[in-house]
């Protein structure tokens, strides 16, 4: 009976193991698709004012016309 | 963005309407500008010049603000920058932008032109939240 439940315990600890890393390399994924969509990436820092250690970011998408 | 100089940054990004048939050769024009290092005063000529946006005008509008009007005019002639226009008007479509102006203030969506008043509001939210 020992033996069974040392088994359980053990696999437990493996399930336990591989959800810890699949919730970590989903975190890790949606924080990559996160700065994917981030309006200010890849600005030239030509249209850029103010520096980037600012608490506010605006972004503008403008036509001229 | 005086009043709120030191605490906000501005970040322009292109997005020419498809109906607006002279806007993406300006954008082009403004990233040439800034390319020689003087976008701001040619952006804010360009929206003082609408919708006067023929090559003549794109050039006349670089020789006012000081830009070097042959190298201007190689880089409009060479379509220098219709790939980063491009890039910009694809990372908009991929936000869900479909009018301008749209803002993103933090990352918050602002879509048309609204009165100051909602802008110091929005502002002074995002400012409050960042602390």
């Amino acid at each position: 009976m020992n033996g069974v439940r040392v088994r359980v315990a053990r696999r437990s600890g493996v399930y336990t193991i591989w959800t810890a890393c699949l919730l970590a390399l989903a975190a890790v994924l949606a924080g990559d698709v996160a700065a994917q969509t981030a309006p200010e990436l890849g600005a030239d820092p030509a249209m850029v004012k103010g520096p980037a250690t600012v608490p506010v970011t605006i972004v503008e998408f403008s036509d001229y016309q | 963005m005086k009043d709120y100089d030191g605490r906000v940054r501005l970040v322009f990004k292109d997005f020419p309407l498809p109906s607006h048939a002279l806007a993406r050769p300006a954008h082009e024009a403004a990233r040439c500008a800034a390319s020689l290092g003087r976008f701001w005063p040619y952006h804010d000529r360009l929206f003082a010049g609408q919708p006067d946006f023929g090559r003549d005008d794109l050039v006349r509008y670089a020789v006012e603000t000081g830009l070097p009007r042959a190298a201007f005019e190689r880089c409009i002639d060479e379509r220098r920058f219709a790939s980063a226009v491009e890039a910009d008007v694809a990372k908009a479509r991929e936000l869900g932008v479909r009018s301008t102006p749209t803002f993103f203030i933090n990352g918050r969506p602002l879509v048309g032109a609204h009165p100051v008043e909602t802008f110091r509001k929005v502002i002074d939210d995002a400012l409050k939240a960042a602390r």
